[in-house]
């Protein structure tokens, strides 16, 4: 069948390999186009911040956030479409959070020894006003049993990828995160 | 907590522990209260975790990286129809092509990166790795001896050039570079894309063409 | 056979030269001067005249052989140097002009003709056979020539105008544009740059507009057949008048076919805009206007 077209013509991002958007726009941002940059920053911004939140001191969150979106600017050529952009976006944020801590420096013992981690954490009381959610104990972890959580719990990463990351044995990351979820199980809303 | 199943718990739940194991823990939690009220909690973190909330900042982070990348904190930077350099921009041109000087493998094998606020990249290449560029191993070998070997004698007969010659085919070769490097991203996007490929493939062989020709301007001592 | 005319004509102080040598058909001038700029233009006698105020550092070197006339441009030992040269030759007489910094200007020239130079505007009305204009960082201006034109330049605009022929336009970072052609064959190429084709689209004719980073302006006359394919990835696609897209849309482009799409036109361009307008329509205006001033 044949249509008329008259005018104006966008092409569309039709093609043989049906990129999604976001690997059109990192495309684009990797040769030096600022707006599909921030495209992908407003799509991808509650996922990073949200995990930077969660590995981080709050304090730091914003400019840590900030970081991640810069590193991923000078990134893109490596960016090669073999996976999704979000993930790479992910593991790229996960890459400097974990720089960044360690010139954060060590505030809290990083990882938990035997039940001491229950020490870290008060119980839930029975009043409301005194009880800590789920999230706010999950910060209040140490740094590494935090770290561990939320890359496997939160985020979805595997034990052997974590223990690359973080150059720990695949049995340490598997304990320090058997004693996190037991003691936010007591911080559990009921 | 002295119930050495207790710190088994969690590899249970992950489905990590050898089948004799399990069915022996089985067993156990249809006796051990303790144990079933741990696993049953341990299971609702898990859950728990799955379920959080993705938080927005509290302020818009985005004015503070569009300064940092150099790019205007209005938002939209239209993409550049004709690309314009600056001195400083061909400065970074002349360090690139001197950087790269016989060894621009990486333009066949690595998308390349480029700069926050040009066009130029000034940056080093990343690790190279093979890309979507539909080119045979061979001929993207050939490509890059030759690019190595005309860029060799350019740099080895760059002093006899006119300074402005050489500005000017540094210029004109960071143009093909930059042209280079965003049809290769392009092919990562789509790499079946039979337009993109010839394109590519005719912009390196742009390439190729002025070198020769800029080649051909050195003398011959 | 090599006979020599004049050689040497060194002098000590500034001198004007006016040296005027006979020649046949079947010659062809050849003309090599590192630096300067270069005026050749035809006249209707069977002789060349050289005409050049020189210093006491260069000389004109003049040979002819049955095939060549030469006129060289040097120093006084053989090294580089700027002369400006101005020359007279008939308009049947083929040329070969080459230089470094040499601004090139030829008019009237009824032959085949080239031109090399690095660093220097090349500026051709003329032109029989092939014609092959080429610099480095100059611009390309040739204007009624015909036959197998190839035009080349790196870093400026290229420009052919009321030509017949075969059309091979090349820059690398500036604009082609290809004005009142007449070709049944045209290849257009740069990387950053415009590209505007205003001409008939001959039954038969091969076009080929390609370009990364700029648009490209299409003039298509009333009654055109071609089969149009354009290709972009990061740009748009602009018409002024229907076009009929069938159903063969694929990657990130289209073909449709105008008349009996005898023609094969090809339009590619990265990231800029691929427009098709009318002869003598609001856009075509606009592009004359514009390349009046």
């Amino acid at each position: 069948m044949t249509q008329f077209g008259f005018g104006a013509v966008t092409l569309e991002h039709e093609n043989t390999g049906r990129p999604d958007s976001d690997t059109v726009d990192a495309t684009l941002a990797a040769s030096g186009d600022a707006s599909a940059f921030e495209r992908l920053y407003r799509h991808h911004v509650p996922r990073i911040y949200s995990l930077v939140r969660r590995m981080v001191n709050d304090d730091d969150a914003d400019e840590i956030t900030q970081d991640v979106f810069v590193r991923a600017w000078q990134k893109l050529g490596t960016f090669r479409g073999e996976a999704a952009f979000g993930t790479w976006l992910h593991r790229l944020a996960v890459n400097v959070i974990l720089a960044r801590r360690e010139t954060l420096g060590t505030r809290r013992k990083r990882f938990l020894e035997g039940d001491a981690v229950l020490e870290f954490l008060p119980a839930r009381k029975a009043g409301p006003e005194l009880a800590m959610d789920f999230e706010s104990a999950m910060e209040r972890l140490p740094d590494g049993a935090r770290e561990i959580f939320v890359l496997h719990d939160v985020e979805g990463y595997r034990h052997e990828e974590i223990a690359e990351m973080l150059g720990l044995a695949t049995g340490t990351s598997k304990s320090q995160l058997h004693r996190a979820r037991l003691a936010l199980r007591r911080h559990l809303e009921r | 907590m002295s119930d050495p199943w207790m710190e088994r718990l969690s590899d249970y739940l992950e489905d990590d522990m050898p089948a004799a194991e399990r069915l022996a823990l089985e067993a156990h939690l249809e006796t051990c209260r303790d144990c079933s009220v741990v696993v049953s909690d341990l299971r609702r973190v898990m859950n728990r975790a799955r379920q959080m909330d993705e938080r927005q900042p509290h302020r818009d982070l985005w004015p503070g990286i569009a300064k940092r990348i150099g790019a205007t904190s209005a938002g939209a930077q239209p993409i550049r129809r004709r690309w314009s350099f600056s001195s400083p921009q061909l400065a970074a041109a002349a360090v690139l092509l001197m950087t790269f000087s016989g060894s621009t493998v990486w333009l066949m094998r690595s998308a390349g990166s480029l700069p926050a606020d040009g066009p130029i990249a000034a940056t080093a290449p990343p690790p190279a790795t093979v890309t979507a560029v539909n080119v045979r191993r061979n001929a993207a070998e050939n490509y890059a001896a030759a690019v190595e070997d005309l860029e060799r004698v350019l740099s080895a007969g760059r002093g006899q050039l006119d300074t402005t010659t050489v500005r000017v085919i540094e210029q004109n070769l960071a143009v093909i570079d930059q042209a280079i490097a965003q049809a290769q991203r392009a092919l990562l996007a789509d790499p079946a894309n039979l337009y993109l490929n010839t394109h590519l493939a005719e912009t390196m062989r742009r390439k190729l063409d002025l070198l020769r020709q800029a080649a051909t301007l050195v003398p011959v001592s | 056979m090599l006979l020599f005319l004049a050689a040497g004509i060194a002098l000590a102080a500034s001198q004007q030269i006016d040296t005027t040598v006979t020649v046949e058909r079947g010659q062809r001038l050849q003309v090599n001067a590192y630096g300067g700029e270069v005026t050749v233009t035809a006249w209707n006698r069977n002789a060349v005249r050289v005409e050049t105020v020189t210093s006491g550092r260069q000389r004109i070197e003049i040979s002819a052989s049955a095939t060549t006339l030469s006129i060289r441009a040097q120093g006084r030992h053989g090294t580089s140097t700027e002369a400006d040269l101005r020359i007279s030759a008939p308009a049947w007489m083929p040329l070969n002009l080459s230089g470094v910094n040499t601004t090139a200007k030829v008019e009237g020239i009824r032959a085949p003709i080239s031109v090399e130079t690095v660093e220097g505007e090349v500026d051709v009305t003329g032109g029989d056979g092939l014609i092959s204009l080429r610099s480095v960082q100059g611009s390309i201006s040739l204007k009624g020539a015909r036959g197998r034109i190839s035009v080349n330049s790196v870093n400026e605009d290229v420009q052919v105008v009321n030509s017949t022929g075969e059309i091979e336009a090349e820059t690398v970072n500036g604009e082609i544009t290809l004005e009142a052609v007449d070709a049944a064959a045209v290849d257009a190429s740069t990387v950053n740059g415009d590209i505007t084709y205003a001409g008939p689209v001959r039954t038969g004719g091969r076009y080929s507009l390609s370009t990364h980073n700029g648009d490209i302006l299409l003039t298509v006359p009333e009654g055109t057949n071609a089969n149009v394919a354009v290709s972009t990835f990061n740009g748009e696609f602009e018409s002024e008048f229907p076009v009929p897209l069938s159903g063969t849309r694929k990657g990130k482009g289209f073909n449709f076919i105008l008349g009996s799409g005898s023609a094969q036109v090809t339009l590619e361009s990265f990231q800029g805009t691929i427009e098709l307008i009318r002869p003598g329509g609001r856009k075509d205006r606009e592009r004359r206007d514009r390349s009046d001033h």
